[in-house]
């Protein structure tokens, strides 16, 4: 039995002022706080448009594969709710600014049949009373609607991951499924034969995660119900968090009219060549060309998946990599100070790591002045106390002997107290050479290049 | 003496001259207010305008409209001034900003004496709709004076305030202008902001000046015009002084007069008066052709269809939720919409509403709201094509004089008939004037001039040198 799934995303832009008003668009500020009569639908108030919006689904339109409706209008949504102060919603119904996109995944591409520009609504507080916070009312939402060709939870997570990371990096959302700033609602069907089987939404979805648990349940719950013969009504489900079910709404009522129409008050926008043009040259570095180019700069698969799923770390990363050696750059990021920022909460932003000691600290490790034992050790007082990488190994000898000649004394004095080694080096034993290089690390405690003394000791045993 | 029935170039130089003061012209017209019983006003602003009055006394008058008092309708939002648009579900709404119209009178510092009577969210051709009483027509209290801006016409006509401002969504502005004998216009749509206009029918809303002349009419367009970034549908399209072409020559104009105008549904005697106008206009050289102009008799299926279902979305917001009437005793939320708009709206907004609903709804919505788009499409280019050839056109604004009150009430359908000739004015968004050019029965009989797009000042060159021509005593009182 066969499913079939679609997903309607709703992402929040993080634009400076709201869609239609100049209302600033931060919903965590004091409780309507952000909020003009345009935002409260007053009496002969009139939407304005912010073209930064428009700049911000332009950008995604090329991030996701779009096509552009170069003319295109705004409709209303007509209904009552208490958290739609107008009466109606501002969105696009007949001309979506991108239509026929979409996004590939590892085996496959995921076909998006629609993205439109629209307002959220006020934001509902059921108490005793019901309490209304419109700041939310009138932030721009980007709704994306992919066609129904999912065909598992899997492909689903694997999909909206992929759309989260583009978003993300397109900088036009905060995408956090979590805060709200990306709703997902999914459909689900399942038929037995080549027909779609019957529409099933499933809304509520707290994480990414569970947009698959959802998915596989439901798939399960069908498959069940249409193994014994049940029949499946057409309705609305919400995600359970604690039991990983789904919960049965309410059944769709039929002809849920919202009575669209182009909206009088914002005449039709076109989108001419000299500003999609400007758009595609604002456009960011998006995470398939960081991919493929981390992987011609040698890095490993894990540290590049760690390194673009932690967008601060990249950019911190994309900051300094022409001036370091990549490798050793992300295996730091990746490694002693990643594990860093997670032990204490917070951001690579946050903390004192700043791109000059960041630079220092791989030239030192690259140039091998520091051992990478000593490497970690330099990171956990940087990171600590945001002291100069220079200092730090200064005040802690760390410096390692890395001058041919103050190397080469050593060796020689080393070898000069062990003639037995010389002996045993000549019969072919190899451990000769280990306790000799032992014996020099102990006499410099340490500090000696290991590389370097190492090479100067067979030289030197040859000579003998 | 009464200032008020003085020309505004006369009690300008007289205010410059210091002879009168503000103070004198706002006493006046709330002296004249009492006396005339006309139910003109819904609210009167009567404290603030002695006050502001009062303060400009030590201003320079630095304007030729400084200091005139003026009435607004009251679907103009106005801050701090009740604005109802006559309707019980706002009848406690005290807006907390201006109109953009409104900053702009308060830019020149004009007075205003009060918020004029209408029908309910201009839903309305006699004024009878308003949740505050019926507005009388001054020249015969026992007929409308048309509508939906009654009291604005009717308070000029009474020569209570000089200027009022009206709004015209299928001619709301120049139906009463011509019941009422007083000359009002509809700019063309874009050229006055619609910002902090009570929204009927966004597509069609326009506000425009309602005056006692031509030239006073200019004046007040002049002011009141303006690109607005608050609306996106205001024009950017130059403002220019509409009154420069008033007393010149009209010899050269080219003029139509559509058959559909001039049909057997027109009143006889109008059709007369317009006619000899016409022979004047021929007479000084101007062209006047009889034209057919196709697609002009769907105008009032195409209101219905279109203004409607704008209506219908428009006046969603009057929930109870946020401001104005809330009906208390209610269990759920559907309850609250229920009973407060039940309770809220009059019967004519009612029906509106229940009509643009049902054609806005699933299949309908193609079968009649995008049709309807189709055939306005139409009209405009035809009407467009027509001034390809000529410089205006012109007819009678409606198919008769002012009717007896209370006539069309039991009809939800003839009080549309009304603006017959008026709507498709609405539905190319050309701009349009209402003169007074002579009387039947005692009651003024209006001319329609239309204009090109922008073109408000070729209107006010041909209805000056009407004006003056006819040379009408045009005040309401002193006729009766």
């Amino acid at each position: 039995m066969k499913p079939t799934i679609g997903i309607e995303v709703h992402v929040e832009l993080k634009s400076n002022a709201k869609v239609f008003s100049l209302s600033k668009n931060n919903f965590n500020d004091a409780v309507n706080s952000n909020i003009n009569v345009i935002d409260l639908g007053y009496p002969g108030v009139l939407p304005i448009l912010n073209k930064g919006v428009i700049d911000d689904a332009l950008k995604a339109c090329l991030a996701l594969n779009f096509k552009i409706n170069r003319l295109m209008h705004f409709d209303r949504k007509n209904y009552f709710y208490p958290d739609l102060p107008k009466g109606y919603q501002i969105t696009q119904q007949d001309t979506p600014i991108g239509y026929d996109g979409y996004v590939e995944i590892s085996n496959k591409k995921i076909y998006l049949e629609r993205m439109h520009i629209e307002e959220d609504t006020c934001k509902s507080l059921h108490t005793t009373d019901t309490l209304l916070n419109f700041n939310r009312a009138g932030v721009p939402l980007l709704e994306i609607v992919t066609k129904p060709c999912i065909s598992s939870g899997k492909e689903a997570i694997e999909y909206l991951e992929k759309l989260r990371e583009t978003l993300l990096y397109l900088g036009i959302s905060d995408v956090k499924i979590e805060e709200g700033s990306m709703r997902c609602d999914v459909n689900v069907s399942v038929s037995n034969t080549d027909a779609l089987g019957t529409k099933v939404e499933v809304k509520n979805i707290g994480s990414i995660s569970n947009v698959g648990v959802a998915i596989d349940y439901e798939i399960q719950r069908q498959q069940q119900l249409l193994a014994n013969d049940e029949v499946i009504v057409e309705q609305t489900r919400r995600f359970d968090d604690k039991t990983k079910t789904t919960v049965l709404m309410r059944y769709k009522e039929t002809g849920n009219d919202y009575r669209y129409f182009p909206e009088p008050d914002i005449p039709y926008v076109y989108i001419d060549d000299q500003w999609l043009n400007e758009i595609k040259n604002s456009m960011p570095i998006l995470t398939d060309e960081l991919k493929s180019k981390y992987t011609n700069l040698g890095l490993n698969t894990n540290n590049i998946k760690t390194i673009i799923s932690n967008k601060d770390v990249c950019n911190f990363l994309e900051s300094v990599i022409e001036k370091v050696n990549p490798n050793i750059a992300a295996n730091l990021l990746t490694g002693d100070i990643l594990s860093y920022l997670n032990k204490n909460y917070i951001k690579l932003e946050e903390s004192k790591l700043t791109k000059n000691n960041f630079i220092k600290l791989v030239e030192l490790l690259d140039k091998k002045t520091i051992s990478s034992k000593q490497g970690k050790e330099v990171i956990n007082i940087l990171m600590e106390t945001g002291k100069d990488v220079l200092d730090i190994v200064k005040e802690n000898n760390m410096e390692q002997i890395s001058d041919d000649n103050l190397v080469l004394d050593i060796v020689t004095k080393v070898i000069n107290n062990n003639p037995d080694s010389i002996k045993d080096f000549k019969e072919g034993k190899d451990r000769a050479v280990k306790y000799l290089m032992g014996q020099i690390m102990k006499d410099s405690k340490g500090q000696v290049n290991p590389a370097l003394a190492n090479q100067l000791l067979i030289s030197e045993l040859n000579k003998r | 003496m009464k200032y008020l029935d003085l020309d505004i170039k006369t009690i300008n130089q007289k205010l410059k001259n210091k002879e009168i003061k503000p103070i004198d012209l706002v006493n006046e017209a709330f002296a004249k207010i009492e006396v005339n019983n006309l139910n003109c006003f819904i609210t009167l602003n009567k404290e603030e305008a002695i006050k502001q009055a009062l303060k400009l006394e030590n201003q320079e008058v630095d304007n030729i409209l400084f200091g005139l008092p003026i009435a607004i309708k009251d679907n103009i939002i106005t801050k701090d001034l009740r604005t109802t648009a006559a309707s019980h579900i706002l009848d406690d709404f005290i807006p907390v900003y201006d109109a953009t119209v409104i900053s702009k009178i308060k830019e020149k510092n004009m007075i205003i004496i009060g918020k004029t009577n209408m029908d309910e969210f201009a839903m309305g051709s006699t004024g009878e709709t308003s949740y505050f009483g019926n507005t009388l027509n001054p020249w015969d209290k026992t007929s409308v004076p048309g509508g939906s801006s009654s009291g604005s016409a009717s308070c000029v006509a009474a020569r209570i305030t000089p200027f009022a401002l009206g709004t015209d969504t299928g001619g709301s502005i120049r139906q009463p202008s011509s019941f009422c004998g007083v000359v009002g216009l509809k700019p063309t749509y874009g050229r006055v902001s619609r910002y902090g206009i009570i929204a009927f029918a966004s597509s069609l809303d326009q506000a425009g000046p309602i005056t006692r002349n031509v030239y006073e009419n200019a004046l007040l367009l002049n002011v009141i015009s303006g690109h607005d970034n608050h609306d996106l549908t205001s024009s950017y399209e130059e403002v220019k002084d509409y009154t420069s072409l008033i007393g010149k020559d009209v010899s050269s104009l080219k003029i139509a007069v559509p058959n559909y105008y001039m049909s057997e549904v027109i009143d006889k005697k109008v059709k007369q008066a317009v006619l000899e106008v016409i022979e004047i206009l021929k007479k000084e050289g101007c062209q006047v052709d009889f034209v057919d102009i196709d697609y002009l008799q769907y105008a009032i299926p195409l209101y219905q269809i279109i203004a409607l279902s704008e209506a219908s979305s428009n006046l969603a917001r009057y929930d109870g939720v946020r401001y104005g009437l809330k009906i208390d005793n209610f269990n759920n939320i559907d309850e609250l919409y229920k009973n407060t708009r039940s309770i809220g709206f009059g019967n004519e907004v009612k029906r509106r509403i229940m009509i643009g609903s049902y054609i806005l709804s699933g299949e309908n919505a193609n079968v009649y709201y995008y049709k309807a788009l189709k055939l306005r499409k139409i009209m405009t280019d035809n009407l467009k094509k027509c001034f390809n050839q000529y410089d205006l056109i012109i007819g009678p604004t409606n198919t008769d004089v002012a009717y007896k009150l209370g006539v069309k009430q039991d009809d939800a359908l003839k009080s549309f008939y009304d603006d017959l000739l008026t709507i498709p004015v609405n539905m190319a968004g050309l701009p349009a004037l209402s003169l007074p050019i002579g009387f039947k029965n005692n009651l003024p009989i209006g001319m329609h001039i239309i204009g090109n797009y922008f073109q408000e000042e070729i209107i006010y060159q041909l209805a000056s040198f009407i004006e003056k021509t006819l040379n009408l005593n045009l005040n309401a009182k002193e006729v009766k």
